[in-house]
């Protein structure tokens, strides 16, 4: 029986380079691909154009593990699906949070497309996440569990995924690459940034990309929530929800930014109680199972790495969602994802639209 | 074999001939002098280097003075727009002429030369992939200091008139510099009959090894050295020269010029079979350069509805080696200048597949190609109608 193919996508760093060798040992007819996603070109001196780096280190490990290695230019897709918008939701005063769209549209949508060209029943990433019979689940690493950033994925692509780090957790990772003798990425440190922002400074991607007189970029007012203005910054696309830096001091208690208000340019600060909230609405759901009803229990996770809380959808209403949360969370950010499980399993998700800052369903259990 | 894998990228690089593997074997060995030395390992190193300068200028048709041995065509392209525009642009000729399509090499060495001051001139380019005769007369004056026009295009393998080019540059008192990386062993070179100034050749692309080309610098012709140290090669090259390398290159462009005939028409009969035979299946395919001179080794196809890099994976994993535009660093295929600067639409550039014969190049490899090039189109195709 011929072997069935799988392509790996390979970032050059070692959760992809043991995925790809797990999948060697497990009889597939590997192939691996590295994607260039951006180029900096000779904006960042210091950096080799288009990744090149991990491009190397990709094709070094492939080239060991004697598998095919391409690099699939996807540049122009990327741009537009996750750069562009990156910029774009800075400039509405919201977080955005780019890794769901490259995962969504890139890697699990124009990637699975080069899949296609050369007849892969199977795609794989180095993802800590696990598809269980069609259905995701978090990796067994609570750590490093990644289905924060995969609930964007068309449900059907989940019948063609592998995600073979999924059942590691990080340290056995390393232990598999280096008895594997993947000396060249074994102990690569963790990527921990934006790809596509070289040193962290994202407020220099803006600047490069928006017009210079961008509201985003533009001073505004600092104000309170009772609408007193104790300050100016330097553009209300440099605030994050829950951020402290950056906000005045002088207050009795520590003080965050609470809210973005775009239409004035304000950069809203509060208590820490006042960046609590009690339910959120998101859009451009999408459901990993059948689509639940209003009234399911679930488990959202806010933020990356926030811990699970317990929560009920309210509503739903074509691909909006309202969702209560059981005990009030900190710093539900619009832009960022919420995530929804059942015990392991991933439900689906949205992009929050905004917090809520009362409870909006009935406590129909309290009494 | 029925499963061999075809390698059809002989304008990238060929495999070391054995004869040349052999003839380059004692420099390696026992011969490993160094030829500015003045004892006995040193002269025998450097009667091998005066041996192999000679050898090379008989294929060329020139004298063994005028041969600079370089570390490979870029460098020689390099050292011909460079050195030329830097030795002329005091003596008031400001401008660089060239085309669009040329190696990157000579784009990258214009460019240069624009940074330090030149015009750049850029010959217009018929559709089919030929320099506009009229567009280079109007921009050749006598503000020229260079002219640098390839003979042979790597990317589609259409060929410029360059005897023709290179009198018309003489007459207006310009410096001629060809790129015939992919014309040497294809295309009758003689330097004594035609009026280029400077000819650059790569042995990678001919049987010799990787890290070894000539520069043929015309006597009484002035340069700048690009490097400067000592006085190997007449100054115009500082550095140990790379005596096995050069003495590889002698032996294969030899092998080369005396093949060159049969080696053309073999190289073309398969050529045209196989675009015969992918036409057939696929008859809106589009070859590019078809209606100009083309060198018989390259041809560059585009599938309406597919896309290089799909294709070209899908090729590798049947065996079938062929390449896209040009490379970039990172090993990502870049939609290719010479094509865009012949007004080929973008969907169509960007599924261009060049396939390039040589002395690997087998008749029932060309058969399976026939099969499989069509096979993988189609499914392409189904492919890009369903999404």
């Amino acid at each position: 029986m011929a072997r069935e193919r799988v392509l790996v996508a390979m970032s050059g760093g070692v959760d992809s380079s043991v995925a790809a060798a797990m999948l060697v040992e497990q009889g597939y007819d590997v192939v691996g691909a590295t994607m260039k996603l951006f180029c900096h070109g000779e904006d960042v001196p210091d950096r080799p154009c288009c990744s090149l780096d991990s491009v190397n280190d990709a094709r070094r490990v492939c080239e060991q593990l004697g598998i095919p290695h391409y690099v699939l230019n996807l540049e122009t897709r990327f741009g537009h699906d996750v750069v562009d918008n990156f910029v774009e939701e800075y400039a509405r005063g919201r977080t955005p949070i780019p890794c769901v769209r490259c995962n969504t549209f890139t890697k699990f949508r124009d990637f699975l497309k080069k899949a296609d060209a050369i007849d892969a029943r199977w795609i794989a990433t180095g993802h800590y996440a696990r598809v269980v019979e069609g259905e995701l689940y978090r990796g067994i690493d609570q750590n490093k569990d990644q289905t924060y950033f995969l609930w964007g994925i068309d449900r059907s692509v989940l019948s063609r995924m592998i995600l073979p780090v999924g059942v590691l957790d990080k340290a056995q990772t390393r232990a598999r690459a280096h008895a594997m003798g993947l000396e060249v990425i074994a102990e690569k440190p963790e990527s921990q940034e934006i790809c596509f922002v070289p040193d962290g400074d994202y407020a220099r991607i803006l600047e490069q990309r928006l017009p210079s007189d961008a509201p985003a970029l533009a001073p505004g007012p600092i104000v309170t929530s009772k609408g007193a203005v104790i300050g100016e910054h330097n553009g209300f696309a440099r605030y994050t929800i829950g951020q402290r830096r950056g906000v005045p001091g002088g207050f009795a208690t520590p003080m965050y930014v609470i809210a973005i208000r775009p239409e004035q340019r304000a950069v809203v600060i509060g208590t820490r109680e006042e960046l609590l909230g009690n339910g959120l609405i998101a859009r451009e759901v999408n459901w990993l199972v059948e689509r639940p009803r209003v009234g399911q229990r679930v488990s959202v996770r806010v933020r990356h790495r926030a811990p699970l809380a317990p929560a009920e959808i309210v509503r739903m209403d074509g691909d909006e969602m309202e969702i209560a949360l059981d005990e009030p969370v900190s710093a539900i950010t619009p832009g960022q994802s919420v995530v929804l499980y059942d015990a392991e399993r991933v439900i689906g998700g949205g992009f929050i639209e905004s917090a809520r800052q009362k409870r909006t369903s009935l406590p129909v259990l309290a009494a | 074999m029925a499963n061999d894998p075809i390698y059809l990228d002989h304008a990238a690089t060929t495999p070391v001939r054995d004869e040349v593997f052999d003839a380059m074997k004692p420099f390696y060995g026992p011969r490993f002098g160094n030829p500015s030395s003045t004892h006995r390992w040193g002269r025998e190193a450097r009667a091998a280097l005066d041996e192999a300068r000679e050898r090379v200028g008989r294929c060329l048709g020139a004298r063994p003075d005028e041969i600079c041995f370089t570390s490979g065509g870029t460098e020689a392209d390099n050292l011909a727009i460079l050195g030329a525009w830097r030795a002329l642009k005091a003596k008031g000729r400001k401008a660089v002429l060239t085309t669009p399509i040329e190696h990157k090499a000579v784009l990258g060495a214009v460019h240069q030369a624009a940074h330090e001051g030149a015009e750049e001139r850029f010959v217009t380019m018929t559709a089919q992939g030929t320099a506009e005769i009229a567009s280079f007369d109007q921009l050749l004056d006598d503000d020229v200091a260079v002219c640098s026009m390839m003979w042979v295009n790597n990317e589609i393998g259409t060929i410029q008139p360059v005897p023709e080019l290179a009198a018309k540059a003489k007459a207006h008192g310009a410096l001629f510099h060809t790129d015939a990386v992919q014309a040497f062993g294809k295309i009758p070179i003689d330097a004594q009959e035609q009026q280029f100034d400077f000819l650059t050749i790569s042995g990678h692309k001919f049987g010799a090894p990787k890290g070894i080309g000539a520069l043929f610098i015309r006597r009484g012709v002035h340069l700048e050295p690009l490097m400067h140290g000592g006085s190997q090669d007449r100054g115009r090259r500082p550095g140990t020269e790379n005596v096995a390398a050069a003495v590889g290159l002698a032996r294969a462009a030899e092998l080369t010029v005396a093949e060159c005939d049969a080696h053309c028409a073999r190289l073309a009969q398969l050529r045209d079979r196989l675009e015969a035979g992918i036409l057939a299946k696929v008859p809106d395919a589009v070859i590019h350069g078809r209606g100009a001179p083309r060198a018989p080794h390259v041809t560059n196809i585009s599938v309406p509805g597919t896309d290089s890099e799909s294709l070209l994976m899908a090729l590798d994993l049947r065996g079938i080696a062929a390449s896209g535009g040009s490379a970039c660093q990172s090993g990502s295929i870049e939609p290719s200048h010479v094509l865009s600067a012949l007004g080929v639409r973008p969907d169509l550039a960007s599924a261009a597949v060049r396939m390039s014969l040589g002395s690997l190049t087998t008749d029932s490899a060309i058969d399976r190609v026939i099969e499989i090039f069509p096979a993988l189109v189609a499914k392409a195709r189904q492919l890009a109608a369903t999404e």
